[in-house]
């Protein structure tokens, strides 16, 4: 087929996949679980399922109900689970609740379809081991399970449950699963009721920019960053393997205040540190009590460390309207409608925690012992975003530093590593600390209620993932499988279509980053240099729906 | 005014009330159909001075039909404690009498002079379930149907005329009456 035809087939199909989804985008009435209850378009909170606008963002302040008049907005009234007078006899009664007049149950399935460059043969050379990646590939993605609303007395709660990811059932996970209490400040005198809640459970961190419900198929390469130090013997190598990401979500307490549609909003955040592999699922141990009281099959240990990573973030958002009135409303007051303001938001954020890793060794004594290594850590960065109508600017910085704890003898030299067990370590020492940095910026424009046109720009700089990759075939050990520099470009530019409000179809490309599969020794320094780099561009087509 | 000229009125009123008639008839699918007397040619009526209340209250147009006569104002209000819009495409399909309202808060009122007959489907840019709809009649002979489909005009001077049903989602169909005394029309309208 010449190029041409090719050219004009490719226009073909997509003028054939444009008039279909014409055709399909008719009158769109989304039903998951908070539209069935007040009887409501997807759209009333999402401008593209599942990011929010300032409505949605308003709701989730507000403990998942309307910000006023929450009651008259119900078309299925809630179940009361006491009459509301109970409340003037408390103590001597059950504080009165609700639960919602119908199971607030969402369910939500998506599906994939990948077209690789052909620079992938480069990864297909005879006698990889690897597996085989072809030019094209279907595949299913997750089905999930979500729940939320209020149980009145402004208690908010939410779950939410991969059944299956990529067609395998029950293999999905838990995301989020809390109880939000909400507008704590009416309890202090003087204060906004706005000012504190407290959410407990299992949390997303309240991280600037959302990877669970974000709207773009590839994760943000920087939320998935974990810390491996050089493990290379080639380098001065690093005793450090964090896996800590902010993509994951966290297991403890969180306090928080503010409103996300206007002035300042925060959040402090307690969690488990999840830093070593393997504990994640929980510890079973058989000596020491879980928290359901069993030794096996009940709730484990899910970490092995008294330490709490503490998180921290802190927003202003500036709404710009001119007008008074319009500016402090919950959407600014447009000519034709309300829609989202035009705003400024900045934060910072910053994460503190102790990675844990374990070690044979042996006390000064010379007695057999198990070595601890609790490696502090920390993240930091900013964010920006500037939304201005229907076109929105977000930015994210983030830099991470582990100290990296280096295993010592008993002469106080390093271990070499991996620590084998030929020279027993005793103790450690600070090493050169194991950092990364990076983040993204995007362009968000919705010159469609149904069109949502974007582009992203992700960078990853890490010094460890590039020299972890330079050994002879070293792509294997290396998470990002060859990063042939230090710094890890990725732009992704992508078209998403809302058919109906709960149903959408997302083209992604991504220009990946440089990959390479060989090096050279430079002669100067005598160290491993990536070279012949190639990239291995994928195109992703989506379909998702939710109901 | 003179004796005479307002005798004449008076004779000439009550002349026109006993050739008063009625249109009745039934519409299927039945309640919330719209029965009116289409244009008549070279006939004009005074605008009436009511104004009609269209309201936005629990998310939805209250009430979700109106039928007014052309030249009616007709006032939009946001009862509820969300920011509201009301716009609508176009009259009768005519893109060119598309109109937005704009947003008001809540308890205010804003005022809308339909001088274009037709059906204004009401939405709001917010909430996209919200749907309402004006039926603007060109003449002040109208009447809405009933639970079981039934309407009766009146007041319908003798003559012959044009009747125009309409239904949400169905085709409006037109039927030539002659009105003497009365007149009956029924409509059976198809999506």
């Amino acid at each position: 087929m010449s190029w041409l035809l090719f050219r004009a087939n490719v226009g073909l199909m997509l003028l054939i996949f444009m008039v279909l989804l014409a055709l399909m985008a008719q009158s769109s009435y989304a039903i998951p679980a908070f539209s069935r209850q007040y009887g409501t378009s997807c759209s009333t909170c999402h401008i593209d399922f599942p990011k929010l606008n300032d409505f949605g963002k308003a709701f989730k302040d507000a403990g998942f109900k309307f910000p006023k008049d929450d009651e008259s907005m119900l078309k299925i009234p809630p179940v009361m689970l006491g009459a509301p007078a109970n409340a003037e006899i408390w103590p001597k009664a059950i504080w009165p609740g609700t639960i919602p007049g119908i199971p607030p149950i969402g369910l939500r399935y998506n599906q994939y379809f990948q077209y690789t460059s052909a620079s992938r043969n480069q990864i297909n050379i005879p006698g990889n081991t690897g597996p085989y990646i072809p030019a094209t590939d279907f595949e299913t993605g997750f089905f999930s399970i979500f729940t939320g609303g209020n149980f009145g007395s402004d208690i908010a709660f939410w779950v939410d449950d991969d059944i299956s990811v990529s067609g395998a059932n029950a293999n999905g996970g838990l995301g989020e699963a809390y109880l939000k209490f909400v507008n704590l400040g009416r309890l202090i005198p003087k204060l906004p009721a706005h000012v504190l809640n407290v959410r407990v459970g299992q949390v997303e961190l309240e991280i600037p920019f959302t990877q669970a419900k974000s709207i773009w198929i590839s994760p943000y390469d920087i939320y998935s960053q974990a810390n491996i130090g050089v493990v290379n013997p080639a380098f001065n190598q690093q005793f450090v393997n964090n896996a800590f990401a902010f993509a994951g979500s966290g297991k403890g307490i969180e306090f928080s205040g503010g409103l996300h549609t206007g002035g300042y909003n925060y959040s402090v955040a307690f969690i488990d540190q999840t830093t070593t592999p393997g504990y994640a699922q929980g510890n079973t141990n058989a000596y020491v009590p879980t928290a359901t009281g069993s030794n096996q099959g009940g709730a484990g240990i899910a970490s092995d460390s008294n330490f709490k990573d503490i998180y921290t973030s802190f927003n202003y958002r500036f709404n710009l309207e001119k007008d008074k009135e319009s500016r402090n409303s919950i959407q600014a007051a447009g000519p034709s409608g309300p829609r989202d303001h035009t705003y400024l938001n900045v934060g910072t954020y910053w994460l503190y925690g102790r990675s844990v890793q374990r070690l044979t060794g042996a006390l000064l004594d010379e007695t057999s012992a198990t070595l601890t290594a609790r490696e502090p850590f920390y993240r930091v960065g900013g964010n920006a975003t500037f939304n201005y109508h229907n076109l929105q600017f977000n930015a994210l910085y983030m830099y991470g530093h582990d100290y990296n704890l280096l295993p010592v003898d008993s002469t106080g030299a390093l271990v070499p590593l991996p620590v084998t067990g030929a020279i027993t370590p005793v103790g450690f020492v600070h090493g050169s600390p194991a950092t990364f940095s990076g983040g993204f910026v995007d362009a968000e424009w919705l010159p469609y209620p149904w069109m949502y046109v974007m582009i992203r720009y992700d960078a990853v700089n890490s010094n460890s993932d590039y020299h972890n990759a330079l050994v002879p075939g070293g792509f294997t050990n290396s998470p990002f499988n060859g990063a042939s520099s230090v710094t890890r470009n990725r732009i992704t530019p992508a078209v998403q279509f809302l058919i109906h409000a709960n149903i959408k179809a997302t083209a992604e490309y991504q220009f990946r980053p440089s990959q390479s599969l060989q090096l050279i020794t430079n002669p100067i320094t005598g160290l491993p240099v990536a070279v012949n780099s190639f990239h291995t561009n994928t195109l992703v087509l989506g379909l998702e729906y939710v109901y | 005014m003179s004796r005479f000229t307002l005798s004449a009125v008076l004779v000439l009123t009550l002349a026109t009330a006993a050739l008063a008639g009625t249109i009745a008839g039934t519409v299927s699918p039945g309640k919330s159909s719209v029965v009116y007397v289409d244009a008549i040619a070279g006939k004009t009526f005074p605008a009436p001075s009511q104004k009609p209340l269209m309201d936005q209250k629990g998310l939805v147009f209250n009430p979700h039909l109106l039928v007014v006569q052309v030249g009616t104002t007709v006032e939009f209000q946001n009862s509820d404690n969300v920011q509201h819009n009301v716009f609508w495409p176009s009259i009768s399909g005519n893109k060119k009498d598309g109109h937005n309202l704009g947003t008001w808060p809540k308890g205010e009122k804003r005022p809308f002079t339909f001088s274009t007959p037709g059906v204004v489907p009401l939405l709001c840019n917010v909430h996209p379930e919200m749907s309402g709809y004006i039926v603007v009649s060109p003449t002040p002979y109208f009447a809405e149907t009933d639970a079981s489909g039934n309407y009766k005009i009146d007041n319908v001077p003798d003559g012959k005329y044009n009747v125009v049903a309409w239904h949400e989602g169905s085709k409006p169909q037109t039927k030539s009456v002659d009105v003497s005394g009365t007149g009956k029309a029924d409509f059976t309208l198809s999506k």
